[in-house]
């Protein structure tokens, strides 16, 4: 799963005030690909994406892959330089949860994710 | 007629590993999926030079998602059939293992990607396992456009005592709703067994505040026959709007052959597939109708012509 999906998802598990965002437990596997830059596909996504909530699941994800993971400036600047695309393309489309557990905010309810595909099944008395 | 897999159970149980690579391998389906996945997107009428977020609700092995991902847009699947998704990943997997070609994804321009029938590097698609009866758990006004192709009619069954259709899909349209973009459009292609879970379909969807119709593709032929749920938040524009998607037909006895059910009305519209009564002719408006319109144009402000005795008038001549 991306962190463009993680920047998406909201826990509606019963409840819940805001369910968002989902935190990512600690010690969960991430992969991180190289894929193609898509200019146009990064700009488009930023528009979308919630970004405090970008930055902070950066910060956190960094803590263990500093390494691969670049660092986001803290607010979306007004002009983007082209490694800045880069480094935005990469965090959304290349660093993907591939093992661990998604967080609900508000209640602790643990959403399991395997081979990259979060389960966020609810039982009928959940919701 | 062949049996219902709605019929045997849980989609989950259907869809199993065994089924989930038969589907995903069927050259048949894979051409049918295709044909209502385009459609849906030509009733869709995104943007084609700009790349839209979209979900896709009952996802499956990813043959809907494919072509999404052709168009150059992003798409997020869900799937209630873990050994569906599981198929639809290994497909990603071993297509961003492909060495990614030469031109990046960056410099195609558009036009060249119709053609182009080869698998670039990475997928933009991405999936979850998730029972649309639930409610979709996304932050409100994500995604520009939802399609959902051969899933929908899964909602109308009950698995367990405690699964009820009605709460599953008000559930299902009420969170479809909160989570599109204001603006967006939905089409879901569904096959309802009988005339009335068409009728609760699109009505569930009216319920919740959508606007928009069924679309009845080739509805004289048991084989052919599509129904795809148009959905949008232009309450006003839908009349319009619904002229102008018109179903598809093989082109013998047009007028016979059209169908176009709008929400609402969609009982009257199921009828006729049985008793071939005469159809209500488009654009025949009662007068009420027209003087509420009128009415409500007067509010915001428009210059309307006055009510009058000849206001609704059926007119002597067409032209
Ligand atoms: C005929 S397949 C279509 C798959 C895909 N859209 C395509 O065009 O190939 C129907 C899919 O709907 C899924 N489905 C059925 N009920 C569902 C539910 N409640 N929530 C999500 N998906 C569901 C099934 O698991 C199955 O993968």
């Amino acid at each position: 799963m991306r962190l463009l999906t993680h920047n998406f998802l909201q826990s509606n598990v019963k409840g819940t005030e805001k369910g968002y965002p989902l935190g990512i437990e600690r010690g969960a596997e991430l992969s991180v690909e190289s894929s193609p830059v898509n200019r146009n596909l990064v700009l488009k996504m930023l528009n979308k994406v919630d970004y405090s909530a970008l930055v902070s699941i950066t910060n956190n994800l960094r803590e263990e892959r500093q390494e691969d993971i670049p660092e986001l400036p803290p607010s979306l600047p007004e002009t983007l330089e082209e490694e800045t695309i880069a480094n935005y393309h990469k965090v959304l489309f290349d660093v993907q949860l591939v093992n661990g557990f998604l967080v609900c905010p508000d209640t602790g309810r643990k959403f399991p994710v395997k081979d990259g595909i979060p389960n966020m099944i609810l039982h009928e008395d959940e919701i | 007629m062949t049996s219902r897999p709605e019929l045997t159970g849980h989609a989950s149980l259907f869809y199993n590993q065994k089924e989930a690579r038969k589907y995903h391998s069927s050259s048949r389906m894979i051409g049918v999926q295709r044909e209502i996945t385009e459609r849906a997107m030509e009733l869709l009428r995104l943007d084609p030079n700009t790349p839209a977020l979209i979900l896709d609700v009952g996802c499956g092995s990813g043959l809907s998602g494919q072509i999404l991902e052709e168009n150059g847009h992003v798409w997020l699947g869900c799937d209630v059939s873990r050994d569906m998704l599981t198929v639809a990943n290994n497909t990603a997997k071993q297509q961003s293992q492909q060495p990614p070609k030469e031109e990046s994804m960056q410099q195609d321009d558009s036009d060249d990607e119709e053609e182009e029938e080869e698998e670039e590097g990475a997928s933009t698609g991405d999936l979850m396992h998730h029972d649309m009866g639930t409610g979709l758990p996304f932050r409100p006004a994500t995604f520009d456009a939802c399609i959902s192709i051969s899933a929908l009619q899964w909602l109308c069954y009950s698995n367990s005592k405690n699964q009820n259709p009605k709460k599953r899909l008000l559930r299902f349209f009420s969170s479809l709703y909160t989570v599109l973009k204001r603006g967006g459009r939905a089409v879901l292609q569904f096959y309802p067994e009988t005339a009335d879970q068409a009728v609760l379909i699109s009505e569930t969807a009216t319920k919740v505040g959508f606007a928009g119709g069924v679309v009845v593709d080739y509805p004289n032929s048991a084989k052919a026959k599509k129904h795809y749920l148009v959905l949008s938040f232009d309450r006003s524009s839908t009349q319009q709007q619904q002229q102008q998607q018109r179903p598809l037909t093989t082109g013998m006895h047009e007028q016979q052959q059209q169908q176009h059910v709008t929400v609402g009305s969609t009982m009257e519209g199921a009828n006729n597939k049985k008793k071939k009564a005469p159809k209500k002719k488009k654009g025949v408006k009662t007068k009420e109708w027209i003087v509420h319109k009128k009415a409500m144009q007067r509010k915001k402000g428009k210059d309307v012509r006055p009510d009058t005795k000849y206001t609704a008038r059926r007119r002597p001549h067409k032209f």
